[in-house]
């Protein structure tokens, strides 16, 4: 579709409407909604290992605890759940299924053992206590290199090792042309494991109704009808008796876009008992069990010519599965998410990567803000500064030299993905002249030690993959994953609008952004728009809030939909002042022929029409109502772009390193609210920056994990988050509606290999190769030692 | 996970083994210890109560005896489990040595720890280690120093206590293994 020229609200900041609740602490959360008579609490009891056979478990001193009314473990839950899976359709992928809660055996840290059915989550959380597991300790596996070792346990036996995916792809004559490179450069990143921390951790509540045989799931997921699909499949529950809904969410960043078993058993067990089932995570359990991500291991060698042009590029991705794979992505989601993101906004044509996933005795990792482009980008971006130092080219140039031209597009990449439209090298450029790149170059000495700290810049210039359609989740072996969304909006009575979304907004600011939409192309105030989302029983279906798809997929609908609706206003104010339709425009509330503006129709009038409210008939063929439904299902991607460039100070005293300037230049096409576009690139550069610095989930040899704490999984504060200098750059789709592209994960993309490059480019005089994140001052430090050691040592 | 300590008991080597070798001295200076019981000529079971900040805990600990070196030196491993808190395993190597002023005592223990003390505990497990051991050493030289002729003045005095047998002496270890459960049941509540 055309890109659309004519719309006036879109692309001005309008305030979200949302603030005014949230900031005053009037959102309803999970945990805030009011309890259902006789509700039962729910508490897990985690494995402490991981992995053992549960030899037995006895409940009996937790039974008999006042307040406690059952322990169920896994064998209760045979019957009514099945084996809880993701359905993959790929190549080199092999199923694993696993009991929501264990049965038997578990395989990692915090795997639900038992199940504690209470009257209150106090009497819940004693009984934890009061539950005695005996465990068989079995030899277990943590890392990627150690599962994917000969010997090592293997954690499923009907895989025969621990390898649980595993691709490969390669362009015609690849090595041929790989051997055209002058020099060759090899490296291995690795990004340590982390997850998405929310304010609101999660938690969900099924409330059987009394009447109907109908329950309703209460939580606050990305993705409600996926998860109603997931429990229908699971717990053979009609889809039409089931109701998912979205409380406020406090967060989502991809953590709350997968179905997790706690779902499944508060819905088991409303159903089974005919009572309300409740349970909310605590802070140590979600950074257990919810789906964690990264831990990639990405070795990648370029060869380039002595212009810096690349010639052909092999990288071979290997990550963590953990011990099951998430639903509904598996571990395919990450590894072939980096592998295919790689080639970026650079002209590679020759390509082979190998890629792999491997199961360890870990919690399931999945989505998470980026996946797998702050990894390809980490590879990448990495390699164009090492190639710049091999070859004696500034870093810049070697980008200059590979990124794809405006002249160039549309482009499609060496592994098929159409790029309609970007600012590839505009953006690189604004990016390196804002932060006075030319200047700082001349200015760094040899050494890079200015007023006792290593200062250094790093570059990342990126695509950002957003609002994937059916094919793009089909490629990928998404069997399940609808790609499209959907929108039904009503003009009522009165004429004010409401617009229900398939999607479920976690604090994007939706509310605000899709009413701007619909009060656009409906000639409305954005006040009288009402947006509705985060129920299925109130909103078409539709595929959820996850990688940069609010933007693309439910603007998109949003557009499509009130243009669907304004096309029937027309219609009968057409009728109804006797005049073409085609000729009325839509604005103000009214509907007129601009020839003679005088003469219209308010909105309200048109609809009392519609709504058979006064003395008109409806035109003949005409139905009642003024509403209309749209399913959208975009491109296969749609390629948003931008640049982050660092300037950092790296303490040779402590290793800490210092963010001195940080400048992005972001380019999601059209921006349908700047504000709300300013605030998805400063949260996700700043979660950027935790996964660059500090954020890692550290598990021991043996799969325990050493810090589900929030003292010692460091989060980004204030104190570590510099002044961000913004700039926007709107070069609009031409493939879909409304020439959106999405926004929300660039900034996270941008961080982790910009703020790598900029402590490698501060280290580099000193012989220090920076090739893994998270770069805290412990390892900083002992890099600088080291290299100041050896340089003793020689001198 | 390592875990290091020293220190001087003001006592000669064999007024402090001695009274180590006392169940009832141990039972009196580990906090929170319940019960040392000995199960075979190297096996031995106890009992440690740690109750600090909102979790307590009673950790069931079974002890095996090896390398041992009467008066010098030994090793010990154990494991202990403390239910919905989690568990420690571990092995410590122990050594006494003469000193001015009484009897060093060296440890060097490696113990892994699971579950809730390792995903909110591991941090700390360092500093309250150092902290427990400090106090139980103090305990013991406030024992010892009671004790006549066992003051760091007068290294030579005879000893006060019984004869070390082979089960005393085992005891002992038993002992260190059980502080060093205690010092890490301690660390579940931080």
């Amino acid at each position: 579709m055309k890109a659309i020229e004519d719309f006036t609200l879109v692309g001005k900041t309008i305030l979200r409407r949302e603030d005014g609740y949230l900031m005053r602490g009037k959102a309803q959360f999970l945990d805030d909604l009011p309890e259902p008579k006789g509700l039962i609490h729910l508490a897990f009891v985690l494995s402490p290992y991981a992995r053992a056979d549960i030899l037995s478990i006895d409940a009996g001193a937790a039974k008999a605890l006042p307040g406690v009314i059952d322990v169920l473990t896994g064998k209760d839950f045979v019957d009514d759940i099945k084996l809880f899976a993701p359905v993959i359709e790929i190549g080199g992928y092999r199923p694993v299924r696993r009991p929501v809660v264990a049965v038997d055996r578990v395989n990692f840290v915090g795997e639900y053992v038992a199940v504690i059915l209470a009257e209150s989550p106090y009497v819940a959380q004693d009984a934890l206590d009061l539950v005695e597991v005996s465990y068989d300790p079995l030899p277990s596996v943590a890392g990627i290199d150690e599962a994917a070792a000969p010997g090592a346990p293997v954690l499923h036996d009907h895989l025969g090792d621990n390898l649980i995916f595993k691709t490969a792809f390669e362009t015609e004559g690849f090595a041929d042309r790989f051997a055209e490179g002058d020099v060759v450069v090899e490296e291995e990143f690795r990004l340590g494991r982390v997850t998405g921390v929310m304010i609101e951790p999660r938690g969900c509540m099924a409330c059987p109704d009394p009447i109907a045989t109908n329950m309703t799931l209460w939580t606050p997921t990305q993705i409600p009808h996926i998860v109603r699909t997931a429990i229908a499949d699971h717990l053979d529950i009609a889809e039409s008796a089931l109701r998912v809904v979205t409380p406020a969410v406090g967060g989502g960043f991809g953590t709350k876009a997968h179905v997790y078993p706690d779902e499944l058993i508060v819905v088991a067990l409303a159903r089974r008992l005919g009572r309300a089932v409740k349970w909310v995570q605590d802070r140590r359990e979600e950074l257990l069990t919810n789906a964690h991500a990264r831990e990639h291991v990405l070795k990648i060698r370029v060869a380039a010519k002595n212009d810096g042009e690349i010639r052909a590029v092999h990288l071979d991705v290997r990550t963590n599965c953990g011990a099951y794979p998430n639903h509904p992505y598996s571990p395919t989601l990450e590894a072939t998410a980096a592998v295919r993101m790689m080639p970026g906004p650079y002209r590679i044509r020759n390509y082979k990567y190998d890629v792999s996933s491997v199961t360890t005795n870990t919690a399931p990792t999945g989505a998470y803000r980026g996946t797998g482009q702050p990894s390809a980008f980490l590879a990448i971006e990495g390699m164009m500064d090492r190639v710049g130092r091999r070859l004696g080219l500034d870093p810049a140039d070697v980008r200059r030299r590979n990124t794809i031209r405006p002249e160039e597009f549309p482009y499609v990449n060496v592994v098929g993905v159409r790029y309609d439209t970007g600012s590839y090298l505009p953006s690189l450029e604004r990016g390196l002249e804002m932060i006075g790149y030319d200047a700082f170059r001349a200015a760094q000495p040899e050494d890079r030690l200015v007023g006792g700290k290593y200062r250094g810049i790093g570059i990342c210039n990126y695509t950002e993959v957003s609002g994937t359609g059916a094919p793009g989740w089909r490629v990928r072996g998404f069997a399940k994953m609808p790609g499209f969304d959907s929108s039904r909006v009503v003009v009522e009575p009165d004429g004010k609008v409401t617009v229900y979304v398939s999607q479920a907004d976690a604090g994007q600011g939706h509310y605000t952004t899709f009413a701007q939409l619909a009060a656009d192309r409906l000639g409305v105030d954005w006040a009288d728009v009402m947006v509705v989302e985060g129920d299925t029983s109130k909103t078409p279906y539709g595929t959820g809030t996850f990688a940069s798809r609010g933007s693309v997929v439910g603007g998109g609908t949003v557009i499509r939909c009130s243009e669907k609706v304004g096309v029937k206003v027309r219609r009968i104010a057409g009728y109804m002042l006797n005049a073409d339709p085609e000729r009325l425009v839509m604005k103000e509330g009214r509907v007129f022929d601009p020839a003679s503006p005088d003469r219209g129709l308010t909105l309200r009038e048109v609809a009392e029409t519609a709504y058979s409210m006064n003395n008109l008939g409806l035109p003949q063929g005409e139905e009642h109502g003024l509403e209309a439904t749209d399913y959208y299902d975009p491109p296969m991607v749609t390629m948003a772009n931008g640049t982050h460039v660092v300037q950092v100070a790296v303490d040779p005293e402590d290793g800490k390193v210092e963010i001195e300037r940080y400048v992005v230049v972001h380019d999601c096409g059209r921006v349908i609210n700047p504000k709300i576009v300013e605030g998805q690139v400063h949260g996700a550069t700043v979660q950027g920056i935790g996964e660059a610095l500090m954020e890692e989930i550290v598990y021991d040899a043996e799969g325990q994990h050493l810090n589900a704490n929030l003292l010692d999984y460091l989060l980004p504060t204030a104190m570590d988050v510099p002044d961000l200098e913004l700039s926007h750059i709107e070069t609009p789709s031409i493939d879909t509606v409304g020439g959106i592209k999405g926004a929300a994960e660039g900034g996270l993309t941008g961080a982790v290999p910009a703020l790598a490059n900029a402590v490698g480019d501060a280290l580099a005089g000193l012989g220090v190769n920076i090739t893994r994140v998270p770069l805290r001052p412990s390892y900083v430090f002992e890099q600088i030692r080291r290299a100041r050691a050896a340089q003793e040592g020689r001198t | 996970m390592i875990l290091e300590g020293d220190t001087l008991i003001p006592a000669d080597r064999h007024a402090v083994w001695t009274a180590l070798n006392d169940p009832e001295v141990l039972r009196d200076c580990i906090p929170g210890c319940q019960s040392l019981e000995r199960q075979s000529d190297t096996d031995f079971t106890s009992s440690v109560r740690a109750a600090i900040g909102p979790v307590s805990a009673t950790f069931g600990a079974r002890i095996t005896l090896s390398e041992i070196e009467p008066d010098r030196g030994y090793t010990i491993s154990g494991e202990g489990k403390g239910g919905a808190a989690g568990f420690a395993r571990g092995k410590a190597r122990v050594d006494l040595a003469d000193e001015p002023g009484g009897t060093r005592l060296r440890y060097t223990a490696d113990v892994n720890v699971g579950g809730k003390l390792a995903q909110v505990g591991s941090r700390l497990i360092q500093g309250t280690a150092k902290k427990l051991s400090e106090e139980f050493f103090g305990r013991l030289g406030e024992r010892l120093g009671a004790t006549p002729g066992a003051a760091p003045s007068a290294p030579a005095a005879p000893v006060a206590a019984g004869t070390a047998g082979l089960s005393g002496r085992r005891l002992l270890w038993a002992g260190a293994i059980v502080i060093l459960l205690a010092v890490i049941a301690w660390a579940i509540g931080r």
